[in-house]
């Protein structure tokens, strides 16, 4: 402070000096209030509990939910992404107790007139909202109605806060609720409409490919086994993320994080992109539907399709039949998880077992008839008796009974070949990998069965002639459609077999992370030479055996094989008392024969039914494929025609 | 030793102490009693830094509340765009793109025959 001392030495303020002390007086007095203030509320004042909960910084724990990473197809196009769902809510009391107390303050002693005008802004309100709840019934419920404001009125008597208005709704209803005039200009405290919102799974290819899709189910769903299913299930780790934590403050400008707290951000879950192509998948799903759609003796139908060089699943249908509704839908994945005796199509696995290990030298080799029943067992073939011993016939050969698909020929070759040493017969199927369930891309890939040999007895380690027979066109063993097409795919691939996969990639911001890639399951389950052999053999099905009338018309040349066997039936044996059987049955090949691209099964599962040649390989399943290859022929960039300028 | 550890100040210090500073106070010389008039732009600036650091953490607190409200306007896009991708890749199907040039006149169907290319 300014201090002017006189000649008698006394100080003297000068008037500004004066001024400065009064605000420095002023201040410090104002710096004394605030800290006795300060010791005051820090040690003596107790709020009011609705006081300290308003001024004290609430923090709360608050975990964040990673977004669910996508599922892609070979294309990258969405076939899984998660969105939010929005449920209509509305709270049907709204602005009727400010209705009430607008009135009553108005009319404090006229208990009439508060009535009067209290009904005077019910009315009101109602007015406004009768307009707005048609527009919104136009939008949830797709029809134009006063249903909703009717029950809003009702609930506005009664007192209800809480009714929820039609079912969840996507974003673009919302928008659409939320841009009306009424809920825009006045918003949900004056309308009582609001939305509740869920993240769910979305599907924009519909049910294509559902099942191999699959799903997270909850845990806390009771009465469930298995709550992963499908790509959803079995890359959960993957799609997931990490769940982030923090803490958060509630502040005057609105929640934020809490810096002095543990703050852990989400980490979103990373894409799955497939091998499949919904293109491929589409095809292959209207084909199958074509066939079996209205029909009731059919269970479940599957198709599955495989790039030969390299083992990508692009198409895996599963259609099973619901009992009550009759629809066909994809709740089971049949390919990886039915296993069953595979029937006709068996008989190229005992034919590369006999050209492997030089039992026969060419499909042209004779096996003399007999009298159409196979020595030693009670194995018969009606087909042999009709069109070869009663024409007087003795020998037929390799190929004409592959085309025939005859059970007796590949009996004979089984037990001629394999009787002394049945093992070297079930090693070389192992090696084909038909003895055991390979690591796949999709949980559930049933085991195949295999015969045993003899433990004691006459055929000790042998395996009785009946078995080895029937093993020999596909009857004693089982094997999943995967399986059959695995071993079809080798055949085309000159013996290289390539292990099935669904996941292409794991990918992030369209990056990939992770690259899962084909795999060599057995780089030569048969030589070149063997290969060569069966795809003539197969080229004869197709073009002049079982097969020939349902490929007719195909697009390119089909090397394949049909096959039938019959399931168990109640009680014991193939066929009920009225001759009703369970069809199971499968057409397998792969096209262009000459250069294939593709390999391709379908497969069908019949209800018990009379015979009936559609339920056959050559049937349903042959038509769907062709079906199948004809469309794909026609987009496939690997089909096109090359035309060269003349120079 | 007895003198050593004689006591050279009285209790009546202490309450001059407190009576010279209190009045040192009412005056506004207390600093310059504390001969650290000196410092006194330090003082000044501490007073400042605290202040500025208030002030900052306000802003901060600020910026927090805009980010939170931001990272809801993203999501909100994220989900707009999402919902977007959903339609435009389910009016991708192929059996939908045929039903709408169907019903919108065209002609244009499945491929009849693979594709010729020239080269």
């Amino acid at each position: 402070m300014a201090i002017i001392r006189n000649r008698n030495g006394r100080n003297k303020r000068d008037r500004m000096g004066f001024v400065l002390y009064m605000v420095y007086i002023l201040v410090l007095i104002v710096w004394v209030v605030v800290i006795f203030k300060l010791f005051y509320i820090q040690w003596f004042w107790s709020p009011d509990e609705r006081i300290y909960d308003a001024l004290t910084p609430k923090i709360t724990k608050e975990e964040f939910v990673p977004e669910r990473g996508d599922i892609l197809d070979c294309e990258g196009r969405k076939l899984a992404l998660t969105l939010p769902r929005y449920q209509l809510c509305v709270d049907c009391t709204v602005q009727k107790k400010a209705h009430r107390q607008r009135a009553d303050s108005k009319y404090k002693k006229d208990k009439k007139a508060a009535d009067e005008m209290f009904r005077r802004l019910e009315n009101d309100w109602k007015k406004e909202m009768r307009e707005t709840c048609r527009e919104v019934s136009v939008i949830v419920t797709g029809k134009r109605s006063d249903d909703l404001y009717n029950r809003i009125c009702a609930g506005r008597e009664e007192g209800v806060q809480y009714i929820r208005i039609g079912k969840p709704v996507d974003r673009n209803a919302y928008n659409a609720v939320m841009n009306l005039d009424l809920l825009k200009k006045k918003g949900k405290n004056y309308t009582g409409l609001y939305f509740e919102s869920e993240y769910t799974r979305r599907y924009p290819y519909g049910t294509l490919a559902r099942r191999t899709i699959g799903f997270v189910r909850s845990n806390n769903i009771k009465d469930t086994k298995n709550n992963h299913i499908g790509i959803e299930g079995k890359f959960d780790y993957e799609l997931h993320g990490k769940t982030g934590v923090g803490y958060v403050r509630k502040t005057d400008n609105g929640k934020i994080r809490d810096n002095d707290s543990i703050y852990v951000e989400a980490v979103d879950g990373n894409d799955v992109r497939l091998t499949i192509n919904i293109d491929y998948q589409e095809i292959a799903d209207r084909a199958l539907r074509e066939q079996v759609e209205g029909r009731n003796d059919i269970k479940g139908v599957t198709l599955a399709l495989m790039e030969v060089r390299t083992g990508a699943i692009k198409a895996m249908v599963n259609l099973v039949r619901d009992p009550q509704t009759g629809v066909y839908e994809e709740s089971q994945n049949l390919v990886v998880g039915r296993r069953n005796e595979p029937g006709s199509v068996f008989k190229t696995v005992t034919l590369m077992s006999v050209l492997s290990d030089g039992c026969i030298k060419s499909l042209d080799e004779m096996i003399p008839v007999g009298d159409g029943t196979v020595e030693g067992t009670n194995i018969k073939d009606q087909h042999i008796k009709d069109d070869y011993v009663a024409k007087g016939k003795d020998a037929i050969s390799v190929i004409d009974g592959f085309k025939i698909s005859s059970n007796y020929v590949f009996a004979k070759l089984a037990i001629d070949n394999y009787y002394d040493d049945p093992e070297q017969f079930l090693d070389n199927i192992r090696s084909y990998k038909l003895g055991a369930a390979f690591d796949f891309d999709l949980e559930g890939l049933a085991e195949p069965g295999l015969p045993e040999l003899a433990k004691k007895g006459r055929h000790r380690d042998k395996m009785n002639p009946n078995d080895l027979g029937r093993l020999g066109f596909g009857y004693v063993s089982e094997l999943t459609p995967l399986h059959v097409l695995t071993f079809y795919n080798a055949i085309a691939n000159k013996g290289r077999m390539m292990k099935p996969y669904l996941v292409e990639a794991i990918e992030r911001n369209g990056e990939t992370v992770k690259k899962m890639g084909p795999s060599v399951l057995n780089s030569g389950i048969c030589s070149k030479a063997v290969a060569d052999t069966l795809n003539r053999a197969l080229l004869a099905v197709t073009s002049d055996g079982t097969a020939k009338w349902s490929l007719r018309g195909c697009y390119c040349n089909v090397a394949g094989k049909t096959g039938t066997s019959f399931g168990v039936v109640p009680g014991g044996g193939y066929q009920t008392e009225d001759r009703r059987k369970y069809y199971q049955s499968t057409f397998v090949g792969y096209f262009p024969a000459e250069k294939p691209e593709y390999t391709i099964i379908s497969t069908l599962y019949s209800e018990l039914s009379l015979t009936d040649s559609s339920l056959q390989g050559g049937g349903i399943p042959a038509k769907a494929v062709k079906t199948t290859i004809n469309g794909i022929f026609n987009i496939d960039p690997a089909f096109r025609e090359v035309l060269y300028k003349a120079e | 030793m007895r003198e050593l550890v004689e006591r050279k100040w009285k209790l009546a210090d202490i309450g001059r102490f407190f009576k010279n500073s209190f009045k040192a106070i009412l005056k506004g010389q207390f600093l310059l009693r504390m001969n650290v008039g000196k410092y006194f732009v330090h003082i000044v600036f501490t007073f400042f830094l605290m202040t500025l650091v208030i002030w900052i953490s306000l802003m901060i607190e600020g910026t927090m509340a805009k980010v939170e409200k931001n990272k809801k306007v993203i999501e909100n896009l994220r989900i707009e765009n999402a919902q977007k991708m959903y339609d435009a890749e389910s009016l991708m199907r192929r059996s939908t793109v045929e039903a709408n040039l169907g019903r919108m006149g065209s002609e244009v169907k499945e491929p009849e025959k693979r594709a010729t290319v020239l080269k």
